[in-house]
Order: C-alpha cells, then sequence, then structure tokens
C-alpha cells in the first residue's frame, strides 16, 4: 500500500473515531441549551442557559451536588487513607495474605453492584444508618477501597524497600521514612488513588440508590429522576455537569504527576 | 574488647534462604536435613549449617576495616543485615562503641548500611540526599547543605550537587551514596559488595573513594565481597566464611601465607592444587607428588602420613624446561613431566603437565615461564600449604 492512501485512511479513522467519541457530548450540549426541541425538529426552536442556572440556584439540585462533591470527596480521602497501609502490608506480606487481598479487593469491584448494594443495603440498615449520607459514604467506600487496594498493591509490588531500609540506616524514624521518603515517592499514586475514589463515588447510582433509600439526593439520581419524567434539558445540564468534577479530578490528576519526580508512578 | 565494633557469638537466619540443588544435595547427606517451605510455597531440605551463619565473633577498630569473604549464598548479605538492624540476631551480641545495640532499631546503632548498589532517594537532589542524615537529625538546612557540600567536595563530587540521582553514573551515584553515608558520621559502615559488577575504571574510581572514606571518617568498616582482590584493595583483616561458621579471621598477609583450611585456601581462589601424599623419610615428613618432593615445613596443616593436597601460588611455582639432550638442568633426581596445555593470562599463566602415569596436573606460574606444548619440564615448588584432602 502506498503512503497516501494509507494517509488518508488513518486520517477518516481518526475523524470516524473522534465522531464516535464527540458526537454524544456536542448532542448533551445542545439539548442541555435547547428549549422545547422534540421530534421531527432537526434543530431546537430555541436556546436558553435555564438549565444550567437551575444547578446552583434550585435548592434541591444544589443540595443533591453537594451531596456528590460531600460523597466524593469523603470517600476518596478515607479510602485512600486505608487502601494505602492495606495495600502496602498486603504487598510485603506474605503470599497468603496477598491473595486474600487481592481477592477481597477485587470482589468488591467486580461483584454487580446491584448484588452489592443489596448486601450493603442490609448491612446498612442494621447498623441503623440506612437513608442516611453516612450510611451512603460507607456504601461507596466498599468498591473504593476495593480499586485502591488494587492500585497500591500494584504500586507496592514494584515498590523497592531497600529506600527505606537505607533512610532508617541513615537515621530516620518511622514517622520520619513515611514523611521524607514514603510520601513524597508516593505522590503519583496517590494523587491517582484520590481522584480514583472520587470518580468511583461521583458515578455512584445503584449503591446509592439501595442504601440511600431516596432519602439521599445525588447528582446522578437527579439526573435520572429528570430523564425518566420527560426533563430532557435539565437532565443534559445535569448530566454535562457530571461529566466537569471528573475531567477537573483527572485533569489535576495530571498535572499532580508533571510536577513530581517521584519515579514511582 | 576496646574495638569501636564488636560481634560475639552471633547468630544469623538467612533472610533469603531458597530451595537450591547444591543445598539440597548436602542437605541429604545431613543429619540435621530438615524438610521447609520458603516464601514462595517451594519446598526443599536444609540443614542448619545452609539456613543461617553460627558464632560469628570479631571486632573492628575504628579506621580499620574488615572483609567478609564469602561465596554466593554463604550469608554474608544475612550477615550485614543483622549488623544494621534489618533483620533480627538469632543469638549473640552487637556492640558500637561499648554500647549494646543488638535489639535497637536501625536508626538508633550508628550503623549505616550501603547496599551493593547505590540506593539514592530519586526525589531529592544529590546535595539533598547527602544532607537527610543531617535533616533527621534536626540539623539546621543551612548546616546541613554546607556540611554536605563538605562531603561530596571530599568525595571530589561536589560539582554535581544540584543534580537528580537520575542523572548520574554509575560510579557517581556510588560517589554520592558514600558521601551520605559519611555524613551520617556513623561509628560503623557496613559495604555490601561495593565493587561488584563494576566496570574496571569505576572499580577503581570506587575504590579510591572507599580508602579515602575510611581513612577520613573514622569509622569501622566492614565490607562483604566474593572477590578477595575487592578484600585486599581496601580490607586490613579478612573473615571468611564457609557452611554456616566462620572459617578463619586474620590480617591479609597472614591469612594468604597460611590459610588455615583447604576450604578456605580453595576460598581464596589463589592457589593451585597438587594431590600427592605425605611420607615420612630419614630427612623428615616430605610431601611427594607427581613433580617431585617437599619438606613438610612450618605452617603446615597437617603432619599425618597419607594422602594430601600442596596448595602453591604462582610466585612459588619454577618450571624448568630439560635440555636439549634430554637430561635435567638442575635437581637430576626430580621426574619429568610433559606440556599439554598453556593458557596465558595478563600476569599469570595456567599450565597444564602430564606425568609418567598418564595423569594431568594443574599449575599456575609467572607468566614469564619459557615453556612450550610438548616440553620435558622438571617442576619446583619454593613453598607450599600441606592439607588434608576433604
Amino acid at each position: 500500500m502506498s503512503a497516501v492512501p494509507a494517509r488518508i485512511g488513518r486520517g477518516l479513522a481518526l475523524a470516524a473515531l473522534t465522531l464516535f467519541a464527540t458526537a454524544p457530548l456536542l448532542l448533551l450540549i445542545v439539548t442541555s441549551l435547547a428549549r422545547g426541541w422534540f421530534h421531527p425538529q432537526v434543530v431546537p426552536t430555541a436556546l436558553d442557559v435555564s438549565a444550567w442556572g437551575e444547578l446552583f440556584t434550585d435548592a434541591s439540585r444544589r443540595g443533591a451536588l453537594v451531596n456528590s462533591l460531600v460523597l466524593g470527596v469523603a470517600t476518596s480521602c478515607i479510602a485512600t487513607l486505608l487502601a494505602l497501609p492495606l495495600g502496602r502490608a498486603a504487598a510485603l506480606g506474605t503470599r497468603g495474605v496477598r491473595r486474600v487481598v487481592a481477592l477481597l479487593a477485587f470482589a468488591a469491584v467486580a461483584l454487580p453492584p446491584v448484588a452489592l448494594g443489596i448486601g450493603l443495603q442490609l448491612t446498612v440498615l442494621t447498623m441503623g444508618l440506612g437513608g442516611s449520607l453516612r450510611g451512603v459514604l460507607l456504601a461507596h467506600l466498599v468498591p473504593a477501597l476495593g480499586y485502591l487496594t488494587l492500585v497500591f498493591l500494584g504500586v507496592f509490588t514494584q515498590w523497592d524497600p531497600r529506600l527505606e531500609e537505607t533512610a532508617a540506616t541513615l537515621g530516620a524514624t518511622g514517622r520520619e521514612r513515611w514523611t521524607l521518603v514514603l510520601l513524597p515517592l508516593l505522590r503519583r499514586p496517590i494523587a491517582d488513588a484520590l481522584a480514583l475514589g472520587f470518580l468511583v463515588s461521583w458515578a455512584q447510582v445503584a449503591l446509592t440508590l439501595l442504601v440511600g433509600g431516596g432519602a439521599v439526593r445525588t447528582l446522578p439520581l437527579d439526573v435520572l429522576a429528570m430523564l425518566q419524567s420527560g426533563q430532557d434539558q435539565r437532565a443534559a445540564a445535569g448530566a454535562l455537569a457530571l461529566t466537569v468534577p471528573a475531567l477537573v479530578v483527572l485533569g489535576a490528576a495530571r498535572v499532580a504527576a508533571r510536577n513530581t519526580t517521584a519515579v514511582i508512578a | 574488647m576496646s574495638g569501636a565494633f564488636e560481634v560475639r557469638g552471633l547468630n544469623v537466619q538467612f533472610s533469603d534462604a531458597r530451595v537450591g540443588a547444591p543445598a539440597m544435595a548436602h542437605a541429604m547427606t545431613s543429619e540435621n536435613a530438615r524438610r521447609v517451605s520458603d516464601a514462595d510455597g517451594r519446598t526443599g531440605v536444609y540443614t542448619d549449617a545452609l539456613r543461617g551463619l553460627r558464632d560469628i565473633t570479631f571486632s573492628v577498630t575504628a579506621s580499620d576495616c574488615q572483609a567478609v569473604l564469602g561465596v554466593s549464598g554463604s550469608g554474608k548479605s544475612s550477615l550485614l543485615r543483622t549488623l544494621a538492624g534489618l533483620q533480627r540476631a538469632a543469638a549473640g551480641a552487637i556492640r558500637v562503641n561499648g554500647r549494646d545495640v543488638t535489639t535497637l532499631p536501625p536508626e538508633q546503632r550508628s550503623i549505616v548500611y550501603l547496599h551493593q548498589e547505590p540506593v539514592l532517594f530519586p526525589h531529592r537532589t544529590v546535595v539533598d540526599n547527602v544532607a537527610f542524615p543531617l535533616q533527621v537529625r534536626g540539623i539546621a538546612a543551612r548546616e546541613a547543605a554546607h556540611r554536605a557540600l563538605e562531603w561530596l567536595s571530599r568525595l571530589q563530587v561536589g560539582e554535581l550537587a544540584s543534580r537528580m540521582p537520575q542523572q548520574l553514573s554509575g560510579g557517581q551515584r556510588h560517589r554520592v551514596a558514600l558521601a551520605r553515608a559519611l555524613c551520617a558520621e556513623p561509628a560503623v559502615l557496613l559495604l555490601d559488595e561495593p565493587l561488584a559488577s563494576l566496570d574496571p575504571a569505576v572499580r577503581r574510581d570506587v575504590g579510591d573513594a572507599l580508602q579515602a572514606a575510611r581513612r577520613a571518617s573514622g569509622a569501622a568498616m566492614v565490607l562483604v565481597t566474593h572477590e578477595l582482590d575487592d578484600a585486599l584493595a581496601i580490607a586490613t583483616h579478612i573473615m571468611t566464611l564457609g557452611h554456616g561458621r566462620q572459617t578463619a579471621l586474620d590480617t591479609p598477609e597472614a591469612l594468604l601465607a597460611a590459610p588455615p583450611s583447604l576450604a578456605v585456601a580453595r576460598l581464596l581462589g589463589i592457589y593451585a592444587e597438587l594431590a600427592g601424599e605425605v611420607i615420612e623419610t630419614a630427612a623428615g615428613m616430605m610431601f611427594r607428588w607427581a613433580g617431585g618432593r617437599l619438606p613438610v615445613v612450618g605452617g603446615i596443616v597437617t603432619s599425618a602420613r597419607g594422602p594430601a593436597v600442596a596448595c602453591v601460588r604462582a610466585h612459588e611455582v619454577q618450571i624448568q624446561r630439560c635440555d636439549a639432550s634430554g637430561g635435567l638442568i638442575d635437581a637430576p633426581l626430580e621426574p619429568r613431566l610433559t606440556v599439554v596445555d598453556r593458557r596465558d593470562g595478563a600476569s599469570e599463566a595456567w599450565i597444564t603437565l602430564r606425568d609418567a602415569a598418564g595423569a594431568n596436573i594443574g599449575l599456575r606460574t609467572g607468566g614469564g615461564t619459557d615453556v612450550r606444548l610438548g616440553d620435558s619440564v622438571q617442576v619446583t615448588l619454593r613453598h607450599a600449604r600441606i592439607f588434608s584432602p576433604d
């Protein structure tokens, strides 16, 4: 095959891929701005930003947004704090310990959300936390902890223990080894873990619905409700709002990674 | 004992004990053999001797360096890790300047451990790496950086202060790691095969740096290696390990002149072995081999009659060609041998001789020995160490 047709083929493939990836997003943007856009109209008859404004002015919508943010931040912080030592202990432990931890972490990730949600619902109800933000947080922590434990298990399996040994014989106490060696070198995986933990919680629907019992409203639940009731413009604005923090968090994680000299990726 | 660093009756568990064919073969013949599983779930048979070191005792005074010589898997690294506090001592005592540190954590021992490959903190510049031990001691950043720069300059890498470790060559990394270790002002410096896997130029460079460090720091140094040359380059004393025990401890000169056993002589790796026997003659005890006889004199290991092994160094061997008529140049009573192979090294030659019975005998001699394949020769041994065979 000559160079020119090959280049054209690659260009077409790239264009198709770009369209495939961006078309739904573009459609969402237009829908979020279109007032009364019904079939068979090809283009909307009128545009406005009322659905976007409601995200911040409507108390109910704002509450859902705040709940989502609180749950996302809390889940990512708590899951990272727990998963880091757990993944480290598992990686440095015996093969049996490593296997058990990896299996449990993988189960939390791989189990169908509905099955996991029903199990968690019973647990949370037993604890008296059904329908509460704390109960939903507990539920979100389960898959987030699973993901992040697997992340840190991978990180510490590659970890060079000689770094800590060297620091120890140079006089560093256990705390100093963490603060001066371990944590600076783990900046990138920690940033990734925080981002991942946030996104796991941010996108949860089934667990929030089952454990929150409708009493805890989050943005994804609101978007689903609006879609079911035919409020396409509002649903589209909400759906787009769902993608913003995800993009911000991923971007921030990348920037943090670029600004670190750590060798642990 | 008044040494800066004293080790008494130390028992060391191997940290990386793995099942291996040689260990299995040895263990099968041992009364103490036992079946064990390693960390990866593989099982095999070990003897107690193969699973650790026993009764290690030595002392190193300030500014002295003791080399620990042993084959791979003899427990050298496990010994260093135990001394550093990175693994627990099974028994015995470790003292630093009279203070018992056996049960103290690594950071409280004043013992710095340098890994075989220098481990620099990749997120810190060279000067920050070297200042690390001062930082953890609470010394102000400016003062710590000043002292770190001093050590870097002493080890001739001051110009690298602002670089990151990833930007350094192998030799530079060694020097920076050494500067950092010395900046900690340890009482004891442990070096794990510091010259292994280095090319000759870097090897000389790092060897020089270690010598300079020994003189400048006043720390007692313990160096493990499996290369005699490395030990000779730096150490003031050499200890050998074998079969889980300390097999020798002496100055390099004394050890090379009279190794205490055939196993130690083999470990030193600088002797040719000649099989023969010790006999009693009117002139006294003699070692008789295919190339002649040698009086068994001072420094011998065995005086018992019977099979024996003579260990000779290259400079103790003289090989002379017979003259053209087939007569012998001197020592006419000595038997003749035939040169059947010759391989020349940089400073020595490995010569294979064949005796009248057709048996081959390998000898090392000086590179200038004037013999060729097929020559009829006689061999004079100026000195040899005689041992009972294994």
